[in-house]
Protein backbone atom coordinates (compact mmCIF):
# COMPACT_ATOMS: atom_id res chain seq x y z
CA UNK A 1 0.00 0.00 0.00
CA UNK A 2 3.05 2.53 0.87
CA UNK A 3 4.17 2.05 -2.54
CA UNK A 4 1.09 2.72 -3.90
CA UNK A 5 1.05 6.03 -2.38
CA UNK A 6 4.73 6.30 -3.37
CA UNK A 7 4.09 6.26 -7.16
CA UNK A 8 1.28 7.68 -6.92
CA UNK A 9 2.87 11.09 -4.92
CA UNK A 10 5.70 10.96 -7.30
CA UNK A 11 3.37 10.72 -10.40
CA UNK A 12 1.46 14.16 -8.75
CA UNK A 13 4.54 16.21 -7.99
CA UNK A 14 4.84 15.21 -11.67
CA UNK A 15 2.27 16.68 -12.75
CA UNK A 16 3.11 20.17 -10.54
CA UNK A 17 6.61 20.13 -12.25
CA UNK A 18 5.32 20.29 -15.76
CA UNK A 19 4.06 22.65 -17.53
CA UNK A 20 1.54 21.05 -18.78
CA UNK A 21 -0.64 20.34 -15.61
CA UNK A 22 -0.56 24.02 -15.34
CA UNK A 23 -2.03 25.03 -18.69
CA UNK A 24 -4.16 22.03 -18.46
CA UNK A 25 -5.39 22.98 -15.13
CA UNK A 26 -5.72 26.79 -16.09
CA UNK A 27 -7.47 26.33 -19.48
CA UNK A 28 -10.05 23.32 -17.84
CA UNK A 29 -11.23 25.70 -15.43
CA UNK A 30 -11.34 28.82 -17.44
CA UNK A 31 -13.34 26.77 -20.11
CA UNK A 32 -15.26 25.91 -17.35
CA UNK A 33 -15.36 29.01 -15.68
CA UNK A 34 -17.12 30.50 -19.43
CA UNK A 35 -19.60 27.77 -19.87
CA UNK A 36 -21.06 28.12 -16.22
CA UNK A 37 -21.83 31.54 -16.33
CA UNK A 38 -23.21 31.12 -20.28
CA UNK A 39 -25.48 28.11 -19.07
CA UNK A 40 -26.53 29.86 -15.45
CA UNK A 41 -27.18 33.42 -17.33
CA UNK A 42 -29.10 31.40 -20.44
CA UNK A 43 -31.16 28.63 -18.23
CA UNK A 44 -31.65 31.14 -15.07
CA UNK A 45 -32.05 28.51 -13.02
CA UNK A 46 -30.07 27.33 -9.95
CA UNK A 47 -29.34 23.87 -11.12
CA UNK A 48 -25.70 22.65 -12.74
CA UNK A 49 -26.81 20.27 -14.78
CA UNK A 50 -26.24 21.55 -18.12
CA UNK A 51 -22.79 22.27 -16.55
CA UNK A 52 -22.13 18.65 -15.83
CA UNK A 53 -23.31 17.77 -18.82
CA UNK A 54 -20.58 20.54 -20.69
CA UNK A 55 -17.82 19.08 -18.09
CA UNK A 56 -18.15 15.27 -19.32
CA UNK A 57 -17.79 16.06 -22.64
CA UNK A 58 -14.67 18.38 -22.16
CA UNK A 59 -13.06 15.64 -20.22
CA UNK A 60 -12.63 13.60 -23.47
CA UNK A 61 -10.44 16.56 -24.29
CA UNK A 62 -8.95 16.73 -21.02
CA UNK A 63 -8.01 13.23 -19.73
CA UNK A 64 -5.80 12.38 -22.43
CA UNK A 65 -3.48 14.98 -21.55
CA UNK A 66 -3.87 13.69 -18.00
CA UNK A 67 -2.67 10.14 -18.85
CA UNK A 68 -0.72 10.57 -21.69
CA UNK A 69 2.89 10.03 -20.32
CA UNK A 70 1.96 7.87 -17.45
CA UNK A 71 3.43 4.86 -19.13
CA UNK A 72 4.78 6.45 -22.10
CA UNK A 73 7.09 8.58 -20.29
CA UNK A 74 8.63 5.90 -18.09
CA UNK A 75 8.98 3.08 -21.60
CA UNK A 76 10.52 6.16 -23.50
CA UNK A 77 13.15 7.50 -20.60
CA UNK A 78 14.24 3.94 -19.76
CA UNK A 79 12.57 4.01 -16.18
CA UNK A 80 10.20 1.77 -16.50
CA UNK A 81 13.19 -1.11 -15.85
CA UNK A 82 13.85 0.66 -12.91
CA UNK A 83 10.17 0.25 -11.60
CA UNK A 84 10.05 -3.13 -12.62
CA UNK A 85 13.11 -4.45 -11.08
CA UNK A 86 12.32 -3.02 -7.75
CA UNK A 87 10.43 -5.40 -5.24
CA UNK A 88 7.23 -3.41 -6.50
CA UNK A 89 4.30 -5.71 -8.16
CA UNK A 90 2.69 -4.75 -11.56
CA UNK A 91 -0.62 -4.08 -9.80
CA UNK A 92 0.96 -1.59 -6.74
CA UNK A 93 2.73 0.06 -10.11
CA UNK A 94 -0.51 0.20 -12.03
CA UNK A 95 -2.79 1.05 -8.37
CA UNK A 96 -0.27 4.30 -8.18
CA UNK A 97 0.33 5.77 -11.49
CA UNK A 98 -3.82 5.66 -11.69
CA UNK A 99 -4.50 6.87 -8.07
CA UNK A 100 -1.65 9.85 -9.14
CA UNK A 101 -3.86 10.73 -12.00
CA UNK A 102 -7.11 10.43 -10.36
CA UNK A 103 -5.94 12.70 -7.40
CA UNK A 104 -5.23 15.17 -10.22
CA UNK A 105 -8.01 15.01 -12.13
CA UNK A 106 -10.30 15.26 -8.23
CA UNK A 107 -8.54 18.39 -7.67
CA UNK A 108 -9.70 20.48 -11.03
CA UNK A 109 -13.40 18.77 -9.92
CA UNK A 110 -12.49 20.08 -6.49
CA UNK A 111 -11.85 23.50 -7.38
CA UNK A 112 -15.53 23.49 -9.70
CA UNK A 113 -17.44 23.00 -6.26
CA UNK A 114 -16.89 27.00 -6.31
CA UNK A 115 -20.18 26.88 -8.80
CA UNK A 116 -22.09 24.93 -6.52
CA UNK A 117 -21.65 28.01 -3.60
CA UNK A 118 -22.39 30.26 -6.05
CA UNK A 119 -25.33 29.49 -7.24
CA UNK A 120 -26.14 28.98 -3.57
CA UNK A 121 -25.35 32.35 -2.69
CA UNK A 122 -27.83 33.48 -5.14
CA UNK A 123 -30.64 30.88 -4.84
CA UNK A 124 -31.81 27.98 -3.53
CA UNK A 125 -30.51 24.73 -5.55
CA UNK A 126 -31.07 20.78 -4.90
CA UNK A 127 -28.45 20.11 -2.49
CA UNK A 128 -28.59 16.10 -3.13
CA UNK A 129 -29.03 16.52 -6.83
CA UNK A 130 -25.51 18.87 -7.41
CA UNK A 131 -23.98 16.21 -4.82
CA UNK A 132 -24.92 12.79 -7.64
CA UNK A 133 -24.02 14.95 -9.78
CA UNK A 134 -20.47 15.28 -8.98
CA UNK A 135 -20.08 11.95 -7.95
CA UNK A 136 -21.64 10.56 -11.28
CA UNK A 137 -18.73 13.33 -13.28
CA UNK A 138 -16.15 12.04 -11.16
CA UNK A 139 -16.93 8.36 -12.01
CA UNK A 140 -17.06 9.28 -15.22
CA UNK A 141 -13.64 11.35 -15.14
CA UNK A 142 -12.03 8.31 -13.08
CA UNK A 143 -13.46 5.81 -15.71
CA UNK A 144 -11.97 7.73 -18.89
CA UNK A 145 -8.66 8.43 -16.88
CA UNK A 146 -8.80 4.76 -16.22
CA UNK A 147 -9.10 4.30 -20.16
CA UNK A 148 -6.10 7.13 -20.66
CA UNK A 149 -3.58 4.62 -18.18
CA UNK A 150 -4.27 1.90 -20.38
CA UNK A 151 -3.52 3.48 -23.59
CA UNK A 152 -0.74 5.03 -22.39
CA UNK A 153 0.75 1.42 -21.56
CA UNK A 154 0.57 0.37 -24.74
CA UNK A 155 3.20 2.43 -26.07
CA UNK A 156 6.09 4.99 -25.04
CA UNK A 157 5.14 7.78 -27.62
CA UNK A 158 2.65 10.17 -25.79
CA UNK A 159 1.04 11.79 -28.70
CA UNK A 160 0.18 7.71 -29.48
CA UNK A 161 -1.10 6.98 -26.10
CA UNK A 162 -3.26 10.44 -26.35
CA UNK A 163 -4.83 9.83 -29.94
CA UNK A 164 -5.62 6.16 -28.99
CA UNK A 165 -7.44 7.55 -25.55
CA UNK A 166 -9.25 10.19 -27.84
CA UNK A 167 -10.41 7.43 -29.63
CA UNK A 168 -11.43 5.45 -27.70
CA UNK A 169 -13.17 8.37 -25.81
CA UNK A 170 -14.77 9.53 -28.68
CA UNK A 171 -16.24 5.62 -29.47
CA UNK A 172 -17.76 5.90 -26.12
CA UNK A 173 -18.79 8.91 -25.96
CA UNK A 174 -20.68 8.82 -29.20
CA UNK A 175 -21.55 4.97 -29.39
CA UNK A 176 -24.89 6.31 -29.10
CA UNK A 177 -25.22 8.21 -32.44
CA UNK A 178 -24.36 4.31 -34.20
CA UNK A 179 -27.08 2.83 -32.44
CA UNK A 180 -29.00 2.90 -36.01
CA UNK A 181 -26.74 0.30 -37.41
CA UNK A 182 -27.29 -2.23 -34.64
CA UNK A 183 -30.16 -4.41 -33.60
CA UNK A 184 -31.07 -6.86 -30.95
CA UNK A 185 -28.62 -8.13 -28.27
CA UNK A 186 -25.94 -5.83 -30.23
CA UNK A 187 -28.19 -2.86 -29.76
CA UNK A 188 -28.04 -3.54 -26.52
CA UNK A 189 -24.56 -4.01 -26.00
CA UNK A 190 -23.75 -0.32 -28.02
CA UNK A 191 -26.54 1.32 -26.20
CA UNK A 192 -24.98 -0.06 -22.37
CA UNK A 193 -21.16 0.57 -23.38
CA UNK A 194 -22.26 4.34 -24.16
CA UNK A 195 -20.84 6.60 -21.24
CA UNK A 196 -23.05 9.42 -22.13
CA UNK A 197 -26.15 7.62 -21.28
CA UNK A 198 -24.85 6.25 -17.38
CA UNK A 199 -23.40 9.95 -17.30
CA UNK A 200 -27.19 12.03 -18.00
CA UNK A 201 -29.08 10.35 -15.21
CA UNK A 202 -26.43 11.33 -12.65
CA UNK A 203 -26.90 14.70 -13.60
CA UNK A 204 -30.39 14.64 -12.88
CA UNK A 205 -30.00 13.28 -9.33
CA UNK A 206 -30.49 9.33 -10.38
CA UNK A 207 -28.40 6.86 -9.27
CA UNK A 208 -28.92 3.45 -10.47
CA UNK A 209 -26.79 0.03 -9.82
CA UNK A 210 -26.54 -0.30 -13.72
CA UNK A 211 -24.71 2.83 -13.91
CA UNK A 212 -22.42 2.17 -10.70
CA UNK A 213 -21.55 -1.08 -12.03
CA UNK A 214 -20.71 0.21 -15.05
CA UNK A 215 -18.09 2.52 -14.20
CA UNK A 216 -16.71 0.69 -11.34
CA UNK A 217 -16.07 -2.57 -13.43
CA UNK A 218 -14.92 -0.45 -16.48
CA UNK A 219 -12.39 0.85 -14.47
CA UNK A 220 -11.41 -2.54 -12.58
CA UNK A 221 -11.48 -3.97 -16.44
CA UNK A 222 -9.19 -1.03 -17.45
CA UNK A 223 -6.52 -1.39 -14.38
CA UNK A 224 -6.46 -5.41 -15.01
CA UNK A 225 -5.96 -5.12 -18.87
CA UNK A 226 -3.46 -2.27 -17.66
CA UNK A 227 -1.40 -4.51 -15.48
CA UNK A 228 -2.20 -7.51 -18.35
CA UNK A 229 -0.13 -4.76 -20.81
CA UNK A 230 2.56 -4.50 -19.18
CA UNK A 231 3.19 -7.89 -18.34
CA UNK A 232 2.92 -9.14 -21.63
CA UNK A 233 5.48 -6.69 -22.75
CA UNK A 234 7.78 -8.07 -20.86
CA UNK A 235 7.22 -12.19 -20.34
CA UNK A 236 6.82 -13.10 -24.12
CA UNK B 1 24.88 -16.79 -4.66
CA UNK B 2 23.93 -16.61 -8.60
CA UNK B 3 23.77 -19.79 -10.63
CA UNK B 4 22.48 -20.17 -14.00
CA UNK B 5 21.57 -23.80 -15.72
CA UNK B 6 21.31 -23.85 -19.11
CA UNK B 7 19.91 -20.56 -20.15
CA UNK B 8 18.45 -19.67 -23.25
CA UNK B 9 16.94 -17.08 -24.85
CA UNK B 10 14.12 -16.45 -27.41
CA UNK B 11 12.64 -12.94 -28.77
CA UNK B 12 10.67 -14.06 -31.31
CA UNK B 13 13.02 -16.71 -33.93
CA UNK B 14 16.01 -14.77 -32.33
CA UNK B 15 18.00 -16.23 -30.32
CA UNK B 16 19.90 -14.17 -27.83
CA UNK B 17 21.56 -16.77 -25.43
CA UNK B 18 22.25 -19.48 -25.89
CA UNK B 19 22.33 -22.51 -23.13
CA UNK B 20 24.47 -19.97 -20.91
CA UNK B 21 25.49 -21.19 -17.67
CA UNK B 22 27.60 -20.17 -15.17
CA UNK B 23 27.66 -20.11 -10.79
CA UNK B 24 29.01 -17.17 -9.10
CA UNK B 25 29.65 -17.21 -5.68
CA UNK B 26 29.52 -14.61 -2.99
CA UNK B 27 31.39 -11.68 -2.61
CA UNK B 28 33.09 -12.06 -6.63
CA UNK B 29 33.28 -9.26 -8.99
CA UNK B 30 32.84 -10.84 -12.26
CA UNK B 31 33.11 -8.91 -15.66
CA UNK B 32 30.82 -9.88 -18.48
CA UNK B 33 33.04 -8.66 -21.93
CA UNK B 34 31.42 -9.00 -25.07
CA UNK B 35 30.62 -6.99 -28.17
CA UNK B 36 27.27 -5.03 -28.38
CA UNK B 37 24.51 -7.42 -29.08
CA UNK B 38 26.65 -10.07 -27.46
CA UNK B 39 23.72 -10.85 -25.08
CA UNK B 40 25.19 -9.17 -21.64
CA UNK B 41 22.00 -6.80 -21.26
CA UNK B 42 19.89 -9.56 -21.97
CA UNK B 43 21.57 -11.88 -19.13
CA UNK B 44 21.40 -8.89 -16.77
CA UNK B 45 18.06 -8.62 -17.46
CA UNK B 46 16.96 -11.93 -16.59
CA UNK B 47 19.05 -11.62 -13.44
CA UNK B 48 17.20 -8.67 -12.14
CA UNK B 49 13.55 -10.20 -13.37
CA UNK B 50 12.93 -7.45 -16.34
CA UNK B 51 13.02 -10.99 -18.32
CA UNK B 52 11.98 -14.18 -18.06
CA UNK B 53 14.75 -17.01 -19.70
CA UNK B 54 12.61 -18.84 -22.36
CA UNK B 55 14.04 -22.12 -20.22
CA UNK B 56 16.59 -22.76 -17.75
CA UNK B 57 16.55 -22.04 -14.20
CA UNK B 58 17.97 -19.09 -12.77
CA UNK B 59 19.04 -18.89 -8.84
CA UNK B 60 20.12 -16.16 -6.54
CA UNK B 61 20.66 -16.49 -2.95
CA UNK B 62 19.04 -19.81 -3.21
CA UNK B 63 15.54 -18.41 -4.75
CA UNK B 64 14.32 -19.23 -7.83
CA UNK B 65 13.59 -16.04 -9.91
CA UNK B 66 11.04 -17.41 -11.72
CA UNK B 67 9.29 -18.11 -8.87
CA UNK B 68 10.62 -16.17 -6.07
CA UNK B 69 10.97 -12.62 -8.29
CA UNK B 70 10.03 -10.23 -5.63
CA UNK B 71 12.35 -11.52 -2.69
CA UNK B 72 15.04 -12.01 -4.93
CA UNK B 73 14.43 -8.35 -6.23
CA UNK B 74 14.83 -7.38 -2.94
CA UNK B 75 18.39 -8.87 -2.97
CA UNK B 76 19.78 -6.80 -5.99
CA UNK B 77 20.53 -3.90 -6.73
CA UNK B 78 20.61 -2.60 -10.88
CA UNK B 79 21.68 -0.04 -12.96
CA UNK B 80 20.83 -0.45 -16.43
CA UNK B 81 22.51 0.16 -18.94
CA UNK B 82 20.54 4.03 -19.38
CA UNK B 83 20.31 5.12 -16.08
CA UNK B 84 16.56 5.02 -15.05
CA UNK B 85 16.50 8.47 -13.60
CA UNK B 86 13.43 10.91 -13.44
CA UNK B 87 14.81 14.44 -15.20
CA UNK B 88 12.17 16.95 -12.85
CA UNK B 89 13.20 15.07 -9.73
CA UNK B 90 15.72 16.35 -7.13
CA UNK B 91 18.42 14.08 -6.36
CA UNK B 92 17.40 13.86 -3.05
CA UNK B 93 13.43 12.97 -3.30
CA UNK B 94 14.58 10.10 -6.41
CA UNK B 95 16.81 7.99 -4.23
CA UNK B 96 13.92 8.53 -1.16
CA UNK B 97 11.40 7.19 -4.12
CA UNK B 98 13.89 4.44 -5.09
CA UNK B 99 14.35 3.75 -1.27
CA UNK B 100 10.58 3.56 -0.80
CA UNK B 101 10.02 1.08 -3.72
CA UNK B 102 13.46 -1.06 -2.08
CA UNK B 103 11.43 -1.68 1.02
CA UNK B 104 13.83 0.25 2.91
CA UNK B 105 12.49 0.49 6.35
CA UNK B 106 10.45 3.71 6.93
CA UNK B 107 12.69 4.98 9.84
CA UNK B 108 15.95 4.01 7.84
CA UNK B 109 15.05 5.86 4.67
CA UNK B 110 16.59 8.98 5.80
CA UNK B 111 19.58 7.23 6.86
CA UNK B 112 20.49 5.00 3.65
CA UNK B 113 19.77 7.94 1.51
CA UNK B 114 22.49 10.19 3.73
CA UNK B 115 24.59 6.90 3.66
CA UNK B 116 24.48 6.47 -0.76
CA UNK B 117 24.40 10.27 -1.11
CA UNK B 118 28.24 10.37 0.64
CA UNK B 119 29.13 7.24 -1.24
CA UNK B 120 28.59 8.02 -4.14
CA UNK B 121 30.20 11.94 -3.64
CA UNK B 122 26.52 13.69 -4.64
CA UNK B 123 25.61 15.36 -1.37
CA UNK B 124 26.36 18.81 -3.27
CA UNK B 125 23.82 18.16 -5.60
CA UNK B 126 21.40 16.52 -3.50
CA UNK B 127 18.43 18.95 -3.96
CA UNK B 128 19.54 19.74 -7.32
CA UNK B 129 16.87 18.47 -10.20
CA UNK B 130 18.26 15.68 -11.96
CA UNK B 131 18.02 16.94 -15.33
CA UNK B 132 20.52 19.85 -14.76
CA UNK B 133 22.89 17.69 -14.00
CA UNK B 134 26.34 16.24 -16.18
CA UNK B 135 26.25 12.77 -17.51
CA UNK B 136 29.19 12.05 -14.65
CA UNK B 137 26.88 12.96 -11.42
CA UNK B 138 23.92 11.50 -13.35
CA UNK B 139 25.81 7.88 -13.86
CA UNK B 140 26.50 8.44 -9.98
CA UNK B 141 22.79 9.21 -9.21
CA UNK B 142 21.93 5.71 -10.89
CA UNK B 143 24.86 3.74 -8.88
CA UNK B 144 23.47 5.81 -5.88
CA UNK B 145 19.51 4.19 -6.33
CA UNK B 146 20.94 0.78 -7.11
CA UNK B 147 22.57 0.47 -3.68
CA UNK B 148 20.16 2.47 -1.70
CA UNK B 149 18.95 -1.13 -0.32
CA UNK B 150 22.36 -2.15 0.83
CA UNK B 151 21.87 -5.02 -1.91
CA UNK B 152 23.98 -8.54 -1.85
CA UNK B 153 24.08 -8.35 -5.39
CA UNK B 154 24.92 -5.65 -7.42
CA UNK B 155 24.66 -6.05 -11.22
CA UNK B 156 25.92 -2.74 -13.14
CA UNK B 157 25.85 -2.76 -17.08
CA UNK B 158 28.11 -0.24 -19.15
CA UNK B 159 28.52 1.75 -15.61
CA UNK B 160 30.66 3.90 -17.53
CA UNK B 161 29.62 4.55 -21.09
CA UNK B 162 29.34 7.90 -22.17
CA UNK B 163 31.61 8.95 -19.56
CA UNK B 164 34.72 11.32 -20.59
CA UNK B 165 38.31 9.94 -18.65
CA UNK B 166 38.05 12.29 -15.13
CA UNK B 167 34.87 10.66 -14.50
CA UNK B 168 35.07 7.18 -15.49
CA UNK B 169 38.29 7.33 -12.98
CA UNK B 170 35.64 8.84 -10.56
CA UNK B 171 32.94 5.56 -11.47
CA UNK B 172 35.72 3.03 -11.38
CA UNK B 173 36.70 4.33 -8.17
CA UNK B 174 33.09 4.57 -6.77
CA UNK B 175 32.59 0.82 -7.91
CA UNK B 176 35.54 -0.76 -6.40
CA UNK B 177 34.66 1.25 -3.16
CA UNK B 178 31.84 -0.63 -3.25
CA UNK B 179 32.74 -4.26 -3.68
CA UNK B 180 32.69 -5.47 0.03
CA UNK B 181 31.06 -8.12 0.97
CA UNK B 182 28.61 -7.59 -2.16
CA UNK B 183 28.73 -9.61 -5.61
CA UNK B 184 29.17 -7.23 -7.80
CA UNK B 185 28.33 -8.05 -12.38
CA UNK B 186 29.52 -5.78 -14.25
CA UNK B 187 29.13 -5.34 -18.02
CA UNK B 188 31.19 -3.56 -20.31
CA UNK B 189 33.10 -3.46 -23.92
CA UNK B 190 36.05 -1.66 -21.89
CA UNK B 191 38.55 -3.83 -21.72
CA UNK B 192 40.78 -2.01 -19.08
CA UNK B 193 37.85 -1.52 -16.63
CA UNK B 194 37.43 -5.45 -16.42
CA UNK B 195 40.84 -5.32 -15.55
CA UNK B 196 41.02 -3.27 -13.32
CA UNK B 197 37.60 -4.22 -11.33
CA UNK B 198 36.99 -7.57 -12.11
CA UNK B 199 38.21 -11.12 -10.33
CA UNK B 200 36.26 -12.87 -13.28
CA UNK B 201 35.72 -12.79 -16.50
CA UNK B 202 32.88 -14.08 -18.87
CA UNK B 203 33.29 -13.09 -22.26
CA UNK B 204 30.46 -13.49 -24.35
CA UNK B 205 29.81 -14.35 -28.01
CA UNK B 206 26.43 -14.32 -30.09
CA UNK B 207 24.79 -15.38 -26.72
CA UNK B 208 27.45 -18.09 -25.93
CA UNK B 209 30.23 -17.66 -23.25
CA UNK B 210 33.46 -18.52 -24.62
CA UNK B 211 35.56 -17.67 -21.70
CA UNK B 212 34.97 -18.28 -18.48
CA UNK B 213 38.52 -17.65 -16.48
CA UNK B 214 39.95 -15.96 -13.04
CA UNK B 215 41.43 -12.86 -14.63
CA UNK B 216 44.64 -13.64 -13.27
CA UNK B 217 44.71 -17.03 -14.79
CA UNK B 218 43.80 -15.82 -17.82
CA UNK B 219 46.47 -13.25 -18.61
CA UNK B 220 49.01 -15.79 -17.47
CA UNK B 221 47.52 -18.10 -19.77
CA UNK B 222 47.47 -16.11 -22.83
CA UNK B 223 50.77 -13.91 -21.18
CA UNK B 224 49.28 -10.82 -22.59
CA UNK B 225 47.38 -8.16 -21.99
CA UNK B 226 43.12 -8.77 -21.92
CA UNK B 227 42.83 -6.63 -25.12
CA UNK B 228 44.77 -9.52 -27.23
CA UNK B 229 43.20 -12.32 -25.50
CA UNK B 230 39.54 -10.54 -26.47
CA UNK B 231 40.77 -9.82 -29.61
CA UNK B 232 42.28 -13.70 -30.48
CA UNK B 233 39.55 -15.46 -28.61
CA UNK B 234 36.99 -13.54 -30.98
CA UNK B 235 39.10 -14.23 -33.93
CA UNK B 236 39.24 -17.81 -32.78
CA UNK B 237 35.55 -17.85 -32.09
CA UNK B 238 34.36 -16.66 -35.32
CA UNK B 239 37.24 -18.63 -37.73
CA UNK B 240 35.81 -21.57 -35.52
CA UNK B 241 31.41 -20.69 -36.39
CA UNK B 242 32.73 -19.98 -40.29
CA UNK B 243 34.83 -23.60 -40.22
CA UNK B 244 31.63 -25.43 -38.77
Amino acid sequence: MNKIFAIAGKELKAYFKSPIAYVVLIITISVFNIFFFLIIDGNREASLRDVFKVMEFLFIFIVPLLTMKTFAEEKSSGTMEFLMTTPTTNTAIVLGKYLGSLIFFTLIIAITLSYYFIIEFFSNPERLETLIGYVGIWLEGAFFIAIGVLASSWTKNQIIAAISSYVILFLLYFSMSFIKYFSGSLETLVRYIGAWSHAENFTVGLISMTDLVYYVSGILICILFTRLSIENRLWH
Amino acid sequence: MIVLEHVTKYFGRFQALKDISFEISRGEIVGFLGQNGAGKTTIMRILTSYLPATSGKVIIAGGDVSKNSLAIRKKIGYLPETPPLYSNMAVRDYLRFAAQLKDVPIRQQRVQVDKVLEQCCIEGVQHKTIGTLSKGYKQRVGIAQAIVNDPEVLILDEPTIGLDPVQIIQVRNLIKSLEHKRTVILSTHILSEIQQIAQRVLIIKSGEIIVDETLENLLREHESNLEDIFLELHSASKEKSSYE
